[in-house]
């Protein structure tokens, strides 16, 4: 019977988790028989598996993911967007423009330029090159109005919530529209001041309390409170 | 500060030294992690006198491209010491004792960080020195570490660091200032404890073979002290509102 | 560094959108500096020291005073120089190597900011007359970028010139000698504040963040001395004033100058 702790830790770079030979995910690597954590976070030991839930790090494109961009240059016949990772995001002329199509610069200007925030999906991620992103379906493209909010990356998954549970929490609370980004970026739009302020607090507790048990019952408690 | 090293007396009687220590006592060490809005990973370090800043960013785009790495990043270190931070004030210019220290602190992290998941980037390492009173490049790469493991660059663990040397004919941990000047032997150390790994050494003046081997192992224990207060640095910024298990 | 980065749209139209109504994206009033805190003696090891946070920009500043040549045509004056070098650390688009053009111009902005109002007394720094002279250098290291580097680097300058101590030399056989224990409080005549404005449109906003100096017209930096005259001034950024701005701004300068020299005068009151 393989001995395995069920309790999830703190751990930093460097430290031991077990020798149980479990198959190794994210954020942990074997040496000798030992694994090891690589990232500050959350050890989290399974019977099969082993990983670290990290608390820090850079986003990693990922198919199908859905991010928020910023353009920061044409060449060629492509956009290429900071997605806050490590690489730039590749956006062709042609998932714009419809395939086999040469657009020129200005005709790409037109559409999309320097300073334009756009809600694009990762198309495809390899090591050979930058991701692609694509803008091609009717919910995704160029972002007119709203405000552009940074969290870190980890903090995305929570606050989404179980199903959308918090995001949906926020929104009907504050009648706002929120774009998230699984890159850490958000778009928050709102018509009332009121609103838009509760839904900014909102996001900002999540990045700041992520890890807290109650988050979600604090969250609710300022969403229905008069003031922030 | 020249001059007066003549007239300091490296070790009295009791075997008390210039600043108050035992042979085997560092001097105090203070990390904080997390100092910098800008930059991903930042840490800020107070050891005896020295006063270090380090910043990281990355992983991110190497520029010129040519630089890069298709299969893996790369690490590039800068250690640099404000004109302010020594007794004659330095001119801002990188000196060549800089551009080396930077390479040897490079050299001992590279094997801690795992940038293989990032080919075609770089992780910029900057040190700033703001105040210098003997031993920073042990400092800084102290400080390093905080910084790199803050900005969420994978590691195998933190490396940490502390010089161990010679002065009266005893050896020494954590040479000081005077002591680097007046004494017979400065050795810093850099070190991985996880893997029992040493990845900076060097020396400076004269040891026999017997009194290297009890040098490093005076200097290693100086290490894991600094390690344990890099560990309660990073502990205190990200889990200090304790509560998860 | 010449762009930062990339201004986002929507950051930028918010911006302008704000100052239609005469607010600012940070809640100032367009006339109000971001808070100012300063703390001194930080680098004990120099001859003086100060550490500024201007709202999230932060400088160090230190101070070296060491025995020197004066200039060929100024042998009875001391030396003043002052720099600045923005850390890689500070930024991400802050570039390691030799000063660009803009590190160049903060450095020299911040000096002649400093020199022109006299703020030191230099003929009190001879020690023999065209032969040797105390030399004085403040040295501003950036160390995390939210824009306005120019008023920032300056008051982290001054704070650590009023505060620093400066040691005694007499000649003994044509060399300085240093002579301990004989230190002595900086010879000061006045203290100069900057104060940076840019413009948007046809808005004067007083100590522009990083955003909105990614969003300037113009923008110009006014140094004014205790006596509320103005000492030193430097124009810059790709477009223009009118003379009404000019003048808008040098009332500005004057009337936020004298609360920051108040904050500067508190924080350096302890340290003498």
């Amino acid at each position: 019977m393989k001995k395995f702790e069920s309790k999830k830790r703190h751990v930093l770079p460097g430290d031991f988790i077990t020798t149980a030979p479990l198959r190794l995910q994210d954020n942990v690597v074997l040496e000798g028989k030992r694994v090891i954590a690589t990232s500050i976070g959350l050890s989290d030991v399974s019977a099969d598996s082993v990983r670290v839930i990290s608390l820090t790090g850079v986003y990693m494109p990922k198919i199908d993911d859905l991010v928020i961009g910023t353009i920061q240059y044409i060449f060629g016949n492509s956009w290429f967007a900071d997605i806050n990772s490590c690489y730039q995001g590749m956006l062709l002329g042609q998932d714009v423009f419809g395939r086999g199509s040469y657009p020129t610069t200005s005709e790409m200007k037109e559409r999309l330029e320097k300073g334009d925030i756009i809600y694009a999906k990762i198309a495809n991620s390899d090591r050979q090159r930058e991701p692609l992103i694509s803008i091609a379906d009717q919910s995704l493209g160029k972002i007119d109005s709203g405000e552009l909010v940074k969290i870190s990356p980890t903090k995305i998954p929570r606050l989404i919530g179980k199903h959308g549970s918090m995001i949906q929490t926020i929104e009907a609370s504050t009648n706002a529209t929120i774009t998230v980004g699984q890159n850490g970026l958000i778009v928050v739009s709102c018509d009332e001041t009121n609103g838009l302020l509760k839904a900014l607090t909102a996001i900002r507790m999540v990045d700041e309390q992520a890890h807290l048990v109650n988050l979600t019952d604090k969250v609710k408690k300022m969403l229905e409170s008069d003031g922030v | 500060m020249g001059g007066r090293e003549a007239n300091v007396v490296l070790l009295d009687e009791n075997g008390i030294r210039s600043d108050g220590r035992k042979v085997n006592e560092t001097r105090k060490v203070t990390i904080k992690a997390g100092v910098l809005k800008n930059a991903s990973g930042s840490a800020y370090i107070e050891f005896g006198g020295n006063k270090i800043l380090a910043g990281v960013f990355g992983p991110r785009d190497v520029h010129p491209k040519h630089m890069s790495n298709p299969d893996t990043g790369i690490l590039r270190v800068r250690y640099h010491m404000a004109p302010f931070s020594v007794g004659e004030r330095k001119k801002p210019a990188p000196s060549r004792r800089e551009i080396e220290i930077s390479k040897v602190i490079k050299e001992a992290l590279e094997p801690a960080v795992m940038l293989e998941k990032f080919p075609r980037t770089a992780v910029d390492v900057y040190l700033e020195v703001l105040q210098a009173d003997g031993g920073t490049r042990c400092a800084a790469l102290d400080a390093a570490s905080v910084a790199l493991a803050d900005a969420g660059i994978p590691m195998r663990d933190l490396v940490c660091a502390c010089a161990s040397g010679k002065a009266a004919d005893a050896l020494i941990l954590d040479v000081n200032n005077e002591e680097d000047q007046a004494g017979q032997a400065d050795m810093p150390i850099g070190y991985m404890p996880n893997l029992g790994k040493i990845t900076l050494l060097q020396l400076d003046g004269v040891l026999t073979t017997d009194e290297f081997k009890k040098c490093i192992e005076l200097g290693l224990e100086g290490c894991k002290q600094v390690y344990e207060i890099q560990k309660n640095a990073l502990r205190e910024k990200y889990f200090s509102s304790g509560d998860k298990d | 560094m010449a762009n930062l980065s990339i201004i986002d749209k929507l950051k930028r139209s918010k911006i302008l959108d704000l100052l239609q109504e005469g607010k600012r994206i940070d809640d100032r009033a367009l006339d109000e500096p971001r808070p100012l805190v300063i703390d001194t003696g930080v680098i004990p090891h120099a001859n003086g020291s100060a550490r500024v946070r201007l709202g999230d920009t932060e400088i160090v500043s230190g101070i070296k005073v060491q025995p020197d040549r004066p200039f060929p045509d100024m042998g009875d004056k001391g030396i003043f120089m002052c720099t600045a070098e923005i850390l890689p650390l500070a930024h991400p688009s802050a570039e390691t190597g030799p000063p660009q053009p803009d590190v160049i111009e903060l450095a020299r902005v911040v000096d002649r900011g400093i020199r022109e109002s006299g703020m030191i007394d230099l003929s009190q720094f001879v020690l023999e007359k065209d032969k040797s002279v105390i030399g004085l250098f403040a040295d501003c290291v950036v160390t995390d970028h939210d824009g306005n580097l120019f008023d920032a680097c300056s008051y982290a300058a001054v704070a650590a010139i009023i505060t620093s101590k400066i040691p005694k030399w007499e000649m003994k056989d044509d060399i300085p000698v240093l002579i301990e224990n004989q230190e002595s409080d900086a010879p000061i005549t006045t203290i100069p504040i900057s104060v940076t404005m840019g413009r948007i449109g046809e808005f004067i906003i007083v100590d522009p963040n990083i955003d909105e100096w990614g969003c300037l017209d113009a923008r110009i930096t006014i140094t004014t001395n205790s006596d509320g005259n103005i000492v030193a001034l430097q124009k810059g950024g790709s477009d223009g004033f009118t003379l009404e701005q000019l003048v808008k701004c040098s009332e500005l300068s004057i009337a936020v100058g004298k609360k920051i020299r108040e904050i500067v005068k508190q924080a350096t009151e302890g340290g003498k």
